[in-house]
């Protein structure tokens, strides 16, 4: 009972908490594109003279773009299959949002201790942008039908990756269950099977739309992709979903790889510092490439997804039989 | 003043709308937004889908051809909006408005068929005037409370 109460208590504070790490994480990512582009990218402090009319600082700013697109007007195609169409957005946004209950925080287990965590946390991950994808198919826009399309091809690949990833360190660790993952003793998972890790980065590069894979929004080429016909509180929506997707991958990938980091509170400052690295790649991968067609988009993540995936398959053998178990 | 209030003031995204002109404008509109003024540092961004945008910024004069878009762009921008004529064209017309004999190709400025509330002239405006443009739009925003009218079909 008391154990029911407790992690019915760290589930309501882990709503804000997620939300502003997610907010945070999008605000670094863009701030830190902006710094390696020679540019300063959302203001840390505002200028002095412009601070009344502009606030003190704008490392919320993705929070209030989120806000501004809920305070405005929401447009719905005529032509679009209304149910679909308006239903995605919160399916995305819930899928997204219940995940971070099942991906742990430094010494806070949630519901990841449950026995198929692992599972749910990626059905979770998958139904987020599945129903981005649909919400784009029902637009009845031609454009976001590119974008759909483009969107399932990536989409194919990475959902590979993501299984093979997750389902090589539940293996090593013989349970599918996060929290045991995460507080097992001995070597982190990066150590012994830094293939997976990589091949889970792959992952994220994908699932999150970084470049060199954005071809699905390619902003300006295919107008906005899949969120070409969405406007006001439903883009809003797809914001938040994705401020949340960016804390899970994050967490996902602190959870699965950098084992002892989950063990106690004691552990923020190095489970934050992880963060930062993390977000740095994400970012180099971003500022590195331009968009790839998506002919090459394929054959170039293709072939990367496979050769990480056997290779973490084959560590996954050589671990299980020779080493742990 | 509400965060609601003031998160509208704190992102404005806008959307390029090329109604016709020289091009000219348009280099300088894009020059305003690159890295060297770096408006991101107050969470103005170009966004490609106008039912994103908060600011239409129009530029050059409409030709006849392109009367219908010019007005549906507009209705696809949700409320509240503002717009922003840029450079001389779209704030008269400039030199391929003729009245009589009317020009067989060119209507002229955007403000015949949308409401425009901020007027950028120049040919073409250097880019601090237009962020001063777009600055002044932005409190015209401000401004603007959440229209009643309830979703807008298009
Ligand atoms: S105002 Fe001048 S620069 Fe701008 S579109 Fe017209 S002619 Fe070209």
């Amino acid at each position: 009972m008391v154990d029911m109460l407790f992690t019915a208590v760290t589930m309501l504070i882990m709503i804000p908490v997620a939300l502003f790490a997610g907010i945070l994480y999008v605000f670094l990512f863009r701030k830190l594109s902006a710094r390696f582009q020679w540019r300063v990218g959302p203001v840390v402090s505002m200028y002095k003279d412009l601070a009344p009319l502009l606030g003190a600082s704008r490392i919320l700013q993705p929070l209030y773009d989120i806000l501004k697109l809920f305070g405005k007007d929401t447009p719905v195609p005529d032509i679009s299959r209304k149910t679909i169409f308006i239903a995605s957005p919160y399916l995305a946004f819930i899928c997204a949002f219940l995940a971070i209950f099942f991906i742990p925080f430094p010494g806070v287990p949630l519901l990841s201790t449950m026995e198929e965590s692992l599972v749910i946390a990626s059905y979770l991950l998958i139904g987020a942008v599945m129903f981005t994808i649909l919400g784009a198919a029902s637009s009845g826009s031609p454009w976001g039908a590119i974008g759909a399309r483009r969107d399932i091809e990536i989409f194919l690949i990475y959902e590979l990756g993501f299984v093979v990833a997750l389902f090589s360190v539940g293996l090593v660790a013989g349970s599918l269950s996060l929290w045991e993952i995460a507080t097992r003793p001995g070597l982190p998972m990066l150590i012994l099977n830094p293939f997976a890790a990589v091949l889970l980065f792959l992952v994220i590069i994908g699932k999150l739309a970084i470049k060199p894979l954005d071809m699905a929004e390619a902003e300006a080429e295919i107008v906005a992709g899949p969120f070409t016909e969405y406007g006001g509180k439903y883009l809003g929506l797809f914001q938040l979903a994705k401020a949340f997707l960016f804390y899970d991958m994050v967490a996902l990938f602190i959870a699965l790889f950098l084992a002892p980091t989950l063990n106690s509170i004691l552990w923020l400052p190095v489970y934050i510092i992880a963060v930062v690295v993390i977000l740095f790649f994400i970012t180099v991968m971003q500022v590195l490439h331009p968009r790839f067609q998506i002919a090459k988009a394929m054959s170039w993540y293709g072939r990367w997804v496979l050769v990480f995936g056997v290779l973490t398959a084959m560590m996954v053998l050589v671990l299980r039989f020779y080493w742990v178990v | 003043m509400g965060i609601m209030d003031k998160a509208r003031i704190y992102s404005p995204w806008l959307y390029h709308l090329h109604c016709g002109g020289c091009n000219g404008c348009d280099i300088e509109t894009l020059a305003a937004l690159d890295p060297r003024w770096d408006p991101e540092r107050f969470g103005i961004q170009l966004v490609a889908s106008p039912r994103h945008a908060d600011i239409l910024i129009a530029t050059g004069c409409v030709p006849k051809q392109f009367i219908p878009m010019v007005k549906r762009v507009y209705e696809q921008v949700p409320e509240p909006k503002v717009v922003v004529a840029i450079g001389g064209c779209a704030c008269g017309g400039s030199l391929f408005y003729n009245e009589d004999p009317d020009n067989y190709a060119i209507l002229g400025s955007p403000d015949l068929l949308i409401p425009v509330d901020v007027y950028v002239p120049g040919c073409a405006p250097k880019p601090e005037a237009i962020i001063n443009g777009i600055v002044q739009g932005i409190l015209k925003l401000a401004a603007k409370k959440k229209a009643a009218a309830p979703t807008q079909k298009s």
